[in-house]
């Protein structure tokens, strides 16, 4: 019974894009990965347009300050089990921007990330193998 | 048999049965765009996972009506579509199941509007009110179809009477009588909303109003409403192919009403009617506005369904 539910949810992460400031290269990439090319929908995935409906959370960019609280009620939206995909450097380290003083991030000192996708912008392989890797450790 | 039991024991293949045709909507979707698609069973890995997922309820929302209102839903549609199902199967039947169906199913997309409507989200309200629109511009032309064609065979409200009909004719109703291909004709058009498959998805938009009515929604009563909305398009498309293509009635006069043939034969005409009117629209074609599918509904279906009462009154 238990095999059957985390197969379930392993087959079929729904995610929601959440985009903190970033440059759009990497919400440009992550479009791209559901194009017919990369297609993401194989593996079940669906980009919702609501946290309510979404499994996954896909963060890009630093955190700014006016997407601190914004980012933080986002992820309380998400019905349990969720997982956090912090996508491009900017999300993961915060890179450039660290430090600056409108910036709050990298995105896990605000919320629990599961797995880092590193590229400026990731290529949608990246993206795509960095979904499945998170589903595939939190769930199973 | 018994009628309660045949119902009970149709329920869980309506269930099997309408997910597999979303399953297979999502993949002939997916090939006609050159991708490779979700697997056929996908919508089972989507609700065995909606099923198990917390619920949020919002603060806005009056809980009671918000939680109990999918669950009318998927039960209402479920049982639209078993009414079908076990007409085929059993030969069951009541007088006026035809009306039945019908009103059930009117009532599933009711009952998701007002469980919409009732988390108290602005988006919800601008999908009540756009679906409130649609209703009022397919579901005209579309009863005014099926009593053409109750009025039409025998006239006769009940589905057996009309399966018996189109048996003892060796015809299609379709393809009987100018009123009723008429009339079948309205009644595929009005399909598309009735599901509503892309040109019509305006109440649910998701690009623009986040599923509208559904956007609070998550978990177990999210899966309740893609049961709702799954069982519903195969009772549609099920409805369909009994009434107006009842192809079984081609090969054999009298053709026998329970046989398992007859029944893999409509559902494969079922199936057919899916792939044209729901999957080709929803890949080929844009979202329209209001107004459009408005105007569209009551300009061209309006117009074929009325037509056909008028011939059919005639005789013809
Ligand atoms: S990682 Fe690069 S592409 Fe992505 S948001 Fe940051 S700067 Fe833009």
């Amino acid at each position: 019974m238990f095999r059957i539910v985390s197969r379930g949810r392993i087959k079929s992460p729904w995610i929601f894009h959440l985009n903190t400031g970033s440059c759009n290269g990497c919400d440009i990439e992550i479009v791209a990965a559901f194009t017919p090319r990369y297609d993401l929908e194989r593996f079940g995935c669906l980009l919702v347009g609501s946290p309510r409906h979404a499994d996954v959370l896909l963060v890009t960019g630093p955190v700014t300050r006016q997407m601190l609280p914004r980012l933080i009620r986002v992820y309380e939206q998400i019905p349990e089990p969720k997982v956090v995909v912090a996508v491009g450097t900017c999300a993961s380290s915060g890179s450039p921007f660290l430090g600056s003083e409108m910036v709050e991030g990298p995105v896990d000192r605000i919320i629990p990330v599961d797995t880092y996708i590193v590229g400026c912008p990731p290529r949608p392989e990246a993206i795509a193998s960095g979904i499945i890797t998170a589903v595939m450790s939190k769930f199973r | 048999m018994n009628a309660a039991i045949a119902l009970i024991i149709s329920f869980p293949a309506v269930l099997l049965i309408s997910l597999l045709f979303e399953g297979i909507d999502r993949k002939l979707h997916a090939r006609m765009q050159k991708r490779i698609g979700p697997p056929v069973i996908q919508p089972f890995y989507d609700l065995i996972k909606l099923f198990n997922k917390g619920r949020v309820i919002p603060l806005t929302a009056s809980v009671r009506v918000f939680e109990i209102m999918p669950m009318i839903a998927a039960a209402v549609s479920l049982l639209g579509a078993s009414i079908l199902l076990s007409g085929i199967l059993f030969g069951l039947s009541m007088i006026g199941d035809l009306i039945v169906v019908m009103y059930l199913l009117a009532m599933s997309s009711i009952a998701l509007m007002v469980g919409g409507s009732a988390s108290g989200n602005p988006y919800s309200a601008i999908g009540f009110s756009r679906k409130m629109s649609m209703m009022i511009a397919y579901e005209v032309p579309m009863f005014i179809a099926v009593i053409s064609v109750a009025f039409g065979s025998t006239p006769s409200l009940a589905i057996d009477r009309i399966i018996k009909f189109q048996a003892n004719l060796g015809l299609p109703l379709a393809a009987s009588r100018p009123s009723m291909s008429l009339a079948a004709a309205a009644f595929l058009l009005c399909m598309p909303a009735a599901s509503s498959a892309i040109p019509f998805d305006i109440p649910e938009a998701k690009t623009e109003i986040i599923y509208g009515l559904l956007v609070e929604y998550c978990g177990p009563y999210l899966a309740l409403a893609k049961i709702a909305k799954a069982a519903s398009n195969f009772a549609l498309t099920l409805l369909a192919s009994i009434v107006f293509l009842y192809i079984p009635s081609l090969l054999w006069e009298n053709a026998p009403l329970n046989s398992g043939i007859s029944l893999s034969l409509c559902l494969t005409t079922a199936l057919l009617i899916m792939f044209t009117t729901m999957t080709v629209p929803r890949t080929i074609l844009a979202r329209l506005k209001i107004g459009q599918a408005l105007k569209f509904y009551w300009m061209v279906p309006l117009t074929l369904s009325l037509s056909s009462i008028i011939l059919s009154a005639a005789g013809l």
